[in-house]
């Protein structure tokens, strides 16, 4: 086994020469008068600010992604958040073969609380989703573009494979988190005890952190993130086009962004030196920018890009008085044997701490209006307490239902509700009480089978709730409520 | 030795196996809940004590509504207490079927006699209550054999909340009395701990992978070792389980119900059926295909009732005090499966297909239990299906002697599911031997509601409590 030194020796050497083959590519038959002369004549204001301001308001979407990734777990103040990401990102800048990305999960675990291998896994997350969104504002500046290369889809390719691939895996965690711990358990079987429950650790990490994904609406809002974050690193490259009497449009902007992060994902040196050169001047030269320009462009993005981050970075580090040797020893830590304990009594080993048990639901003003449609006798109106108490309950009772049965019938209420909205070209809430009980009776009772299946459990789950309530059957026996 | 689940398989092994000296652990998924926490209604008995807050439904053509316990004492906690012993015909049956060794009724008779005297099983004592009296009324006239079930409940105060957990103790689910003898010998018992996977290692066992979850709300992962497992999870979990761990011979293959559809009654006079225990008569005339019985009745259990012709049954529930339910339960000669879910945790999925004989003995049931209902004075009779709202004259409830009842508009329900896991000496249909030892495996046994090798045509805890017992005494002397 080589030693933990003779590893980080080859790590930066790999880097090293990553860096030197990408600054050769960069540079060969380049005209060193020309990008001089380029930088002369620049206008590096307003625009050099603006590219900067767009890069840090970037990182502070990107804070705000990892509460939503975390909350789960944990809360987040939005300036920890960035911080933990912009240290991620400084350290990128400083040490080789993106090792920042253990230190943003070092400090993220340390933060939290939560294990290295979770973290890390959210991390792994983030940079997915990062992929992703990247890939997809590439396609959409490729196709803007009046010149379309055919080595941007040859990269789209590449990507989506590789993308789809890691996407594929994550999914698999994130929504079949039984059929992997049952996996991760019959794979470790022979390994002994210490390993396998190592190996379920690092299993049930994986789970956890993916778990926020399984929410539809969170999902939804961390993919939004991703998508607005690599739009303002977007911004940035474009608003240093001017700098070169370059024109400001988004669409070169979009590729040129795209194609340098996803090159970059190559081992090179600290702060991609060479491989953020090539990729950027690349992506601009093949938009029939000549190479000077395409070069002093690619120098002053790699400055807005390199410089703010890690000063700011740095300072984080300062002030959360994180080291890199503290990181180390808390993935040690995490590394260890896991602990015995006992429960009631009993001797347990603890393989993983799971996310926090799902908080039950409050009724939407769907679920209310809904439930006042299945309930309300005509001409009588319901206590709206008593209302709201039942409508909880019938939220709380589909909740519950087996994770398949529950995405039917959201699909089936989701279907029901666009249907009012065609019908009735309003949303369901907005319609009046009559409207909605005949739209729901409509379903309920009409000749479709499968309409009336959707909505005999929530009738009937909701007349439950609804008749045992000790008012309503004081008022039935006295002849007051039917 | 761990007993994965505290019901009424569970329990039984667990004070068996602590009576006989061994060191017992028992793992419940649910919590522990003290008496005056029951009884409080079945919206929040749903929320406490239900699986899934009683969201378990069965699929298939025709979905069915299925219920059970999640916490100590498992489904025990939320039945009625009825008790029957193993009816000598099933026995036989199942011997012929599965080869199931050493369970005939003489074999099985200390093991009952044992539980009856542990439980207090008697026939109720006090006055028989309205919805009971109308039902013999019913039955008198029409000259049908039925009697009235022994229950599980002495000194019952007819509360009427043996579904939302009995509040007074008089029923006997298993926290009452077996798990309490069973930590007297020594057994202990783990809450808030649901078993997700077994550990093996070739074809033994070696402990578990639970969810526990702490005081302060934190939920772990853990592992407990074990020397021997008995998974008594229930008709649904075990299966579950035992699949997640990769145990699939036989196991979740053939889940057997008692599929039970619901009449609401109207009668001249006032029932108070919400106020009394559950009719305890049960019509055995056209056992073993169909019982006819009375069911749980509260207003909210009559509104679900009435639910499927809502808009013209509504009204009667101003009339609930005249009102009492009563049930047709077919013995169930359709096929079922248990599978865990790929999707999210795991969850049972169960699947039941009626046969053809299920609808047709359902249709003549109801044409008899309608009958009956009006013979002893009910003025209407509200079917749970679908478009027949109303049967108000015998002529309308003998058409379904001859007819079929629309499979797609039947609203079925059951509290009654085994079979998923059988038992018995034959390979090719079982997935355990006759004493629930899981074949292929030398420590891990199944002890449960599972285990039955086919319906017993009856309420089952009689049943699992005998056969339970029977197997935790079979192991304790092998072991010695």
């Amino acid at each position: 086994m080589p030693s933990a030194r003779s590893q980080r020796v080859f790590v930066a050497a790999i880097g090293l020469l990553g860096s030197a083959v990408f600054v050769t590519l960069a540079l060969r038959h380049l005209d060193f008068r020309a990008v001089l002369s380029t930088w002369g004549s620049a206008r590096v204001l307003p625009w050099v600010p603006l590219a900067i301001m767009s890069y840090v308001i970037g990182h502070f979407i990107r804070g705000q992604r990892l509460r939503v990734l975390v909350r789960r777990e944990t809360i987040l103040t939005l300036s920890t958040a960035t911080n933990v990401v912009v240290v991620g990102y400084a350290s990128n800048n400083v040490f080789p073969a993106r090792l920042g990305e253990f230190v943003r999960a070092g400090m993220l675990a340390e933060r939290t609380g939560m294990p290295l291998s979770q973290s890390l896994t959210i991390t792994f997350i983030e940079r997915l989703l990062d992929g992703i969104a990247i890939l997809v504002l590439l396609l959409v500046g490729a196709l803007s573009l009046g010149t379309r290369p055919e080595w941007i889809w040859n990269v789209a390719r590449v990507g989506s494979l590789v993308f789809g691939a890691a996407l594929a895996v994550v999914l698999v965690a994130v929504f079949l988190p039984s059929v992997v711990l049952a996996t991760a358990s019959r794979l470790s079987a022979r390994l002994g005890a210490r390993w396998r429950d190592r190996v379920l650790t690092l299993a049930t990490s994986i789970t956890v952190a993916g778990a926020v994904l399984r929410r539809p609406r969170d999902a939804m809002a961390i993919c939004a993130y991703s998508l607005i974050v690599w739009l303002f690193e977007a911004m940035m490259f474009a608003f240093i086009l001017p700098v070169f009497s370059l024109d400001l449009h988004l669409a070169p902007a979009l590729v040129a962004m795209s194609v340098t992060n996803l090159g970059i994902l190559a081992p090179s040196s600290p702060g991609f030196v060479g491989s953020f050169h090539f990729f950027c001047s690349q992506a601009l030269a093949s938009q029939g920018v000549p190479a000077a320009t395409a070069m002093g462009y690619a120098i002053v993005v790699h400055l807005a890009f390199y410089v703010p981050v890690t000063l700011w970075g740095a300072g984080a580090i300062l002030w959360y008085g994180i080291q890199v040797g503290a990181t180390a020893a808390m993935a040690r830590a995490a590394r260890s044997s896991p602990k015995t304990d006992t429960v009631s009594g009993v001797p347990v080993h603890v393989i993983a701490r799971l996310e926090p048990a799902r908080v039950p639901r409050d009724a939407s003003a769907f679920d209310v209006a809904l439930t006042e449609a299945l309930l309300t006798p005509h001409g009588n109106a319901l206590d709206r307490a008593a209302l709201v108490e039942v409508a909880t309950f019938l939220t709380q009772e589909m909740e519950a239902l087996p994770a398949r049965l529950r995405v039917m019938f959201e699909a089936g209420m989701a279907t029901f509700r666009f249907y009012v909205r065609l019908r009735y070209v309003r949303s369901f809430c907005a319609l009046d009480l009559e409207r909605r009980r005949a739209a729901v009776n409509s379903w309920a009772f009409g000749r479709v089978g499968l309409l009336r299946q959707l909505f005999r459990p929530v009738r009937s789950i909701a007349l439950l709730a609804y008749y045992e309530r000790a008012d309503v059957a004081r008022a039935l026996a006295l002849g007051t409520n039917g | 030795m761990l007993i994965v689940g505290s019901g009424a398989g569970g329990a039984v092994t667990a004070l068996e196996l602590a009576r006989a000296g061994l060191d017992v652990c028992v793992l419940e998924q649910g919590a522990r809940w003290k008496l005056d926490q029951y009884g409080q209604g079945s919206v929040e008995a749903m929320r406490r004590i239900y699986r899934r807050r009683g969201m378990t439904p069965i699929l298939g053509r025709v979905p069915v509504g299925y219920v059970e316990g999640a916490c100590v004492g498992g489904s025990t906690e939320i039945n009625s207490g009825f008790w029957h012993r193993t009816p000598r015909e099933v026995l036989l049956q199942w011997k012929a079927q599965f080869d199931l060794g050493e369970a005939t009724p003489a074999e099985l008779e200390p093991h009952f006699a044992s539980a009856e005297e542990l439980l207090g099983v008697s026939l109720y004592g006090g006055p028989q209550p309205k919805s009971t009296t109308v039902f013999r009324r019913g039955i008198d006239a029409m000259g049908w054999a039925a009697q009235e079930v022994p229950r599980a409940a002495p000194g019952c105060k007819s509360t009427n909340a043996c579904a939302a957990g009995c509040p007074t103790g008089s029923k006997q689910g298993m926290s009452r009395r077996v798990l309490p003898e069973a930590e007297a010998a020594g057994a202990r018992l783990v809450t808030d701990c649901g078993v997700q996977l077994l550990v093996h290692h070739g074809d033994r066992i070696t402990g578990v992978l639970a969810e526990v979850r702490r005081d302060d709300g934190t939920r772990e992962l853990v592992r407990i070792d074990a020397e021997h497992v008995f998974v008594c999870a229930g008709p649904t979990e075990t299966p579950a389980l035992l699949r997640r761990s990769g145990i699939k011979h036989h196991v979740g293959d053939s889940l057997r119900i008692h599929p039970m559809l619901k009449v609401a009654a109207l009668f001249p006079e006032q029932i108070d059926a919400q106020d009394s225990v559950l009719p305890l008569l049960q019509v055995k005339e056209f056992w073993p295909e169909v019982s006819l019985g009375g069911a749980f009745f509260t207003p909210g259990h009559l509104a679900m009732l009435l639910s499927d012709n809502w808009l013209q049954t509504r009204e009667q529930m101003s009339r609930y005090r005249n009102m009492a339910s009563y049930y047709v339960a077919v013995r169930g000669s359709g096929r079922g499966s248990v599978r865990p879910s790929l999707l999210g945790d795991g969850a049972p999925v169960l699947r039941y297909e009626l046969s053809d004989e299920d609808v047709i003995n359902l249709s003549k049931g109801l044409a008899r239990l309608a009958t009956l209902l009006l013979a002893a004075g009910a003025t209407q009779v509200h079917p749970t299906v679908q478009g027949l709202p109303t049967i108000r004259k015998e002529v309308e409830a003998i058409r379904w002697l001859d007819e079929r009842l629309p499979r797609s508009a039947l609203s079925l329900t059951t509290v009654h599911a085994f079979s998923s896991c059988p038992i018995g000496e034959r390979r090719d249909r079982c997935a355990a031997d006759s004493f629930g030892k899981v074949h292929r495996y030398q420590n891990l046994y199944v002890n449960d509601a599972s285990m039955l090798p086919d319906s017993p045509g009856v309420n089952p805890q009689g049943s699992v409590m005998a056969l339970a017992r029977r197997n935790a005494v079979h192991f304790s002397e092998a072991l010695r």
